[in-house]
C-alpha cells in the first residue's frame, strides 16, 4: 500500500506538469486553432533561461519570473512573424510551421548555451522530502503540485473574469465576429502567447527539477505531454488539466505495475502507454474526453 | 513560347505527354539522369543516389497527404518497416528483387491496419495518433533485439541483397559489366534506384489520373460532399493509406541498401516524418512534378549548406547536419510565407511569364 500511495504521489506530481504543458497548448489552441509543436522549445528556454538568470545573481523566485516573461516575449514574436501571416490557412499549414520554428529554435538553444546538461537550482534543498502515510514526498513535488494548480486557478479566474479571458473565448468561437465587434483579434493572439509562453517557462522549470539537470533535449518532453492535450480535448482546458493529472498517474503506475508483466516488450513500455491511452480513447471518443464534437455540414 | 495544344477530348486531357515540348523534356531529362553516374565524383554520386530514394518517399507521401489529404506523422514508421525488412531479408541471404517488394508489403499491411483510424480522426488529431503509432512501431523495433539488433542496430547486408552473390564484402566483388561499361557499386545501386523511382513516379501519374486518384481528391477537398457523390470515403482512405505505406516501404529498403546499417533513431523518427511532409509541400502539395521537385530541392540544401555554412559566422560553430537542417526549416518557413504552392507555384508564375511575354497581363 505505501509503495502504491508514493507512486501515486510522484505520479500527481508529474501530472501536474504535463497538465501545465498541456495547458499551454490548449491556451493556444483555443485562440488561434494552431497548434503549437514549438511549445518544447519554449520549455527548454524557459529552463534554460531560469538557469543563466540564478547564475548571474537573482534569486530563485526572481530568475523564474523573469524567464516567465522573456519566454512569454519570444513565443509572441514567434506568433508575430511566423504565425500572424498564416491566419486563414489550412491547419496542415500551421503545424508544418510550428514544428520548423521548433527545430529553428533548437538550433538556436545549441548556439546560445550548448549541449551540456545544467543542474536546476532550487530555493530548497532538492533531496528534502516529507513522510505522508509511510511514503516519501520531495519538496519538488509538492511545489510542483501547488504551482501547477494555482496557476490553473489563476487562469481560470482570468478566462472567466476578466476582459481580456472573454475577448480570448470570443476569438477563440468566432475570429471575424470578433474583429467585427472591435476586439483587438491580432493583440489577444499576442497575450494568448505570451501567456502560453509563461505556462511553458513554468513547466520548463518544474521538469528541470525531476532529473535534476536541464540541456536542450527537455524540449523532446513535450511531445510526451501530446496524449494528455489530445485525450482531454483541444479546447478544453478541463479536459487538459484532468488528462494531464490522469496520464501523469497511470504512466508511473504503468512503469511499477505493467512494465515487468510484459517481459521483453515491456522495457520502457511506460513511454509510449499514454499514446496507447490516447489511441483507445480517440477510438471511442474522436474529439477527446472534454472536446467539442464539431457539426460540419457540405 | 509554345504552349499545351486545345483539349479537345478526355484522352488527351489525361496524356502524359501532351505536346512536343514535353516529350523533349523527357528526351532531355532522360539524357541527364543517365549521363550523371559516369560523370558525377562519388561524393556527387551519393547525393544523387539519396535524392532518387528521397524522391520514392516523397511520392508515397503525396499519395497520402497530397492526394487524400491526410496529415500522417507516421511515415517515417512505414519506412522503418521497410528498411528493416529488408534488412532483415538481407541478413537471410535474400536478393534485393525479393526485399524491395517485401518490404513495400509488410509496410502496406501496417498501412492497412492503421487507415481504419483515419475514418472517425481528422486534422490535427489524426496528426497525433499517427505521430503515437509512430512511438510505438520504434517501441517494437527496440524491444525485440533479436530480430531487429535492438538499440544496437541492425547491418543491410548488401553484397547478399544486391548482388545475389556470396562476395564476403563490397570490395571484393568486381564491377558488373554492362555493354562494356564497367558498374561500380554506387552506380549500380543509383541505376536500380533510378528504375524504382521512375516506376513509382509512373504509378502515382497513373493514380492521379484513374477513378481511385479522382476519388482521393474528392475526399482532400471535401469527404462529405464525396459521400453524397457516391465516393467511398472510408474505401478510399484505407487505399490511400495502404499505397503510400507500400511506397514507403520501398524508400526504406532503398535506403536500407544506401546506409546499409540501421537504427531506429535514423529511421523511426519524427524529424523524417516532418521532413518527407515538409518536402511535399516545398514542391507543392497534389501533384507528382511536387513531390519530385521537393525531394530534389531538399537534397541539395545539404551540399549548398555544407558551401555556405562555414562563412556565417555563428552558424560555423554548429555540427554540418544541424547547419543543413537550419537551412532547410528557414526555406520552409519562408516559403510557406510568401509561396503556398511550393516549387510548382514558382514554376507555373515563370511559364505564365513567358507564354505572355511580352505583355505583362
Amino acid at each position: 500500500m505505501d509503495t502504491f500511495l508514493q507512486l501515486l504521489l510522484s505520479g500527481l506530481a508529474l501530472g501536474a506538469i504535463y497538465a501545465l504543458i498541456a495547458l499551454g497548448f490548449v491556451v493556444i489552441y483555443r485562440a488561434s486553432q494552431v497548434f503549437n509543436f514549438a511549445h518544447g522549445e519554449f520549455l527548454a528556454v524557459g529552463a534554460l533561461a531560469t538557469v543563466t538568470f540564478t547564475e548571474i545573481g537573482l534569486p530563485w523566485g526572481l530568475a523564474v519570473l523573469a524567464s516567465m516573461v522573456s519566454t512569454g516575449f519570444l513565443a509572441a514574436v514567434v506568433e508575430r512573424v511566423a504565425l500572424r501571416p498564416l491566419v486563414g490557412r489550412p491547419i496542415f499549414v500551421t503545424i508544418m510551421v510550428t514544428i520548423f520554428v521548433g527545430m529553428v529554435l533548437r538550433i538556436l538553444l545549441v548556439m546560445l548555451w550548448g549541449t551540456d546538461p545544467r543542474g536546476m537550482p532550487t530555493p530548497w534543498d532538492p533531496m528534502s522530502g516529507f513522510d505522508v502515510g509511510g511514503a516519501k514526498v520531495w519538496t519538488n513535488s509538492v511545489a510542483a503540485l501547488a504551482t501547477a494548480t494555482l496557476c490553473l486557478g489563476l487562469f481560470f479566474v482570468l478566462i472567466r473574469k476578466t476582459r481580456l479571458g472573454v475577448a480570448m473565448r470570443a476569438t477563440a468561437s468566432d475570429q471575424e465576429t470578433s474583429l467585427a465587434l472591435g476586439i483587438p483579434v491580432g493583440r489577444v493572439f499576442a497575450m494568448t502567447w505570451f501567456i502560453a509562453g509563461m505556462f511553458a517557462a513554468l513547466g520548463g522549470v518544474f521538469l528541470g527539477m525531476f532529473p535534476r539537470s536541464v540541456d536542450v533535449e527537455l524540449g523532446y518532453v513535450a511531445l510526451r505531454a501530446f496524449p494528455a492535450v489530445i485525450v482531454g480535448g483541444l479546447e478544453s482546458p478541463v479536459g487538459a488539466t484532468v488528462a494531464g493529472f490522469g496520464l501523469g498517474v497511470l504512466e508511473v503506475l504503468a512503469q511499477a505495475y505493467l512494465n515487468p508483466e510484459l517481459g521483453q516488450f515491456g522495457q520502457n513500455f511506460h513511454e509510449v502507454f499514454p499514446y496507447v491511452i490516447m489511441i483507445v480513447v480517440l477510438i471511442v471518443r474522436p474529439y477527446g474526453l472534454f472536446g467539442a464534437k464539431t457539426v460540419r455540414r457540405v | 513560347m509554345p504552349t499545351r495544344p486545345l483539349v479537345t477530348d478526355y484522352a488527351s486531357d489525361l496524356a502524359l505527354f501532351p505536346d512536343r515540348w514535353h516529350r523533349v523534356g523527357w528526351v532531355v531529362f532522360l539524357l541527364i539522369v543517365l549521363t550523371v553516374p559516369f560523370v558525377a565524383s562519388s561524393y556527387w554520386l551519393a547525393i544523387s543516389n539519396d535524392t532518387l530514394l528521397t524522391i520514392v518517399g516523397a511520392i508515397g507521401m503525396m499519395v497520402l497527404t497530397g492526394f487524400t489529404g491526410q496529415i500522417s506523422l507516421g511515415h517515417a514508421a512505414f519506412i522503418a518497416l521497410g528498411a528493416y525488412t529488408a534488412g532483415i531479408l538481407g541478413g537471410a541471404h535474400m536478393p534485393f528483387w525479393v526485399a524491395i517488394p517485401a518490404a513495400g508489403t509488410v509496410a502496406a499491411l501496417f498501412g492497412l491496419a492503421i487507415g481504419p483510424f483515419a475514418l472517425r480522426l481528422e486534422g490535427l488529431y489524426l496528426a497525433i495518433v499517427t505521430l503515437g503509432l509512430l512511438y510505438l512501431v520504434a517501441h517494437l523495433l527496440l524491444s525485440f533485439p533479436d530480430l531487429t539488433g535492438g538499440a544496437v542496430g541492425l547491418e543491410v547486408p548488401v553484397y547478399y541483397t544486391f548482388a545475389g552473390q556470396g562476395d564476403l564484402s563490397i570490395t571484393l566483388r568486381p564491377p558488373l559489366e554492362f555493354f562494356g561499361l564497367s558498374l561500380g557499386y554506387d552506380q549500380q545501386l543509383y541505376f536500380l534506384f533510378l528504375a524504382v523511382a521512375l516506376l513509382t513516379a509512373w504509378w502515382s501519374k497513373n493514380i492521379q489520373r484513374s477513378n481511385t486518384g479522382r476519388a482521393m481528391m474528392a475526399v482532400r477537398d471535401h469527404d462529405m460532399a464525396a459521400a453524397v457523390l457516391g465516393v467511398d470515403p472510408a474505401k478510399t482512405k484505407i487505399i490511400a493509406f495502404g499505397i503510400s505505406a507500400f511506397i514507403a516501404g520501398i524508400c526504406g529498403a532503398l535506403f536500407g541498401f544506401q546506409t546499409q546499417y540501421l537504427s531506429v533513431e535514423t529511421t523511426a523518427n519524427l524529424q523524417l516524418s516532418v521532413i518527407f511532409i515538409a518536402m511535399i509541400v516545398l514542391g507543392g502539395l497534389g501533384t507528382t512534378f511536387g513531390a519530385i521537385a521537393g525531394a530534389i530541392v531538399f537534397r541539395l540544401l545539404e551540399p549548398l549548406a555544407h558551401a555556405v555554412g562555414p562563412s556565417i559566422p555563428l552558424v560555423s560553430t554548429l555540427p554540418q547536419a544541424d547547419q543543413a537542417t537550419l537551412l532547410f526549416a528557414l526555406t520552409v518557413i519562408g516559403m510557406l510565407l510568401v509561396e503556398p504552392f511550393g516549387v510548382l507555384g514558382i514554376w507555373l508564375r515563370i511559364k505564365r511569364y513567358f507564354a505572355l511575354w511580352p505583355f505583362r497581363y
